[in-house]
């Protein structure tokens, strides 16, 4: 079981080895799903990445509930404003995402498989918690919580179910933000 | 909102209110609020250390706006320009809350 404790102005997470694996490879998927596909598939070649990146700025695919989710609607019932909005806005958005996704990704890269606590700077403590709710929303998406009924319902389903593991994962992270943020206050 | 020149007197001679205003009142009046609504995933806790971290409210104030989220499907969480609002939403979202702006009531 993970464990969270404060050591200055850094807080130090220890993880389990299959739980920084789980962590890390949730990490990596929601960057592969901001980066769009392609452009993300990381090379290792930063500028490589950057070039592609410049010469074709790939569309965020807001058909994709879990984009749509994690770029909502600022405009309600205005679609020239909202359609306004999302021409200044969505492309920083992502890029900042992004970056925070890859600040937790180092840390985790870091720890060498759970042997070492993942460190969390105090500059760092937001990029953490933004991506993590990103995992969960994702996460909420793909199983289909869209009330506190169905996550009631998912409560109840058996550990042998499909559903149940990515549930497994959903809860744990809630855990996880939860004890992170009892840190912080 | 009130939109009074201050040049030129609303009330004539003859005590009838001309109603001069201009069909909409100068941008800079009007005022926008950002709504956060609720939504099944995020926690209690998180959701109150967004508002207190992003707006710098304080601990029972926050608290306060979250529980108005959690029980009334929606709260008003800031109040400004247009402009400041757009800046409000975007930040909510980049905290994965689900946000809104539009004119005040």
């Amino acid at each position: 079981m993970s464990r969270f404790k404060r050591s200055g102005g850094q807080l130090l997470i220890t993880l389990a080895d299959y739980e920084e694996a789980v962590l890390e490879s949730m990490v990596e998927q929601l960057l592969g799903l901001l980066q769009g596909d392609g452009v993300g598939e990381s090379s290792g070649d930063s500028f490589a990445q950057w070039e592609a990146e410049m010469a074709a700025p790939s569309e965020l695919d807001t058909s994709d509930p879990v984009i749509a989710r994690l770029f909502p609607a600022a405009y309600r019932d205005d679609e020239k404003a909202e359609a306004e909005f999302r021409r200044f806005t969505e492309e920083a958005q992502r890029r900042t995402r992004i970056e925070q996704g890859q600040v937790v990704l180092d840390a985790l890269l870091e720890t060498n498989a759970g042997r070492d606590p993942a460190v969390v700077r105090e500059a760092d403590v937001e990029a953490w918690l933004k991506t993590i709710t990103a995992i969960r929303l994702s996460l909420a998406v793909r199983l289909g919580i869209e009330t506190a009924a169905d996550a009631e319902r998912l409560e109840q389903l058996d550990d042998d179910e499909p559903q149940a593991v990515l549930y497994g994962m959903f809860e744990w992270l809630g855990y996880f933000l939860e004890s992170m943020i009892a840190k912080l206050h | 909102m009130v939109y009074a020149s201050a040049t030129q007197p609303a009330v004539p001679e003859g005590g009838t209110v001309l109603a001069e205003r201009p069909q909409d009142a100068p941008v800079e009046m009007i005022t926008w609020v950002t709504i956060v609504w609720d939504d099944p995933v995020n926690l209690m806790s998180y959701v109150t250390h967004v508002f207190m971290t992003y707006f710098n409210y304080s601990k029972s104030k926050a608290t306060k706006l979250m529980l108005q989220v959690h029980n009334d499907g929606k709260a008003v969480v800031s109040s400004g320009t247009r402009e400041a609002m757009e800046t409000d939403v975007n930040a909510m979202h980049a905290y994965g809350l689900w946000a809104s702006l539009e004119r005040a009531e």
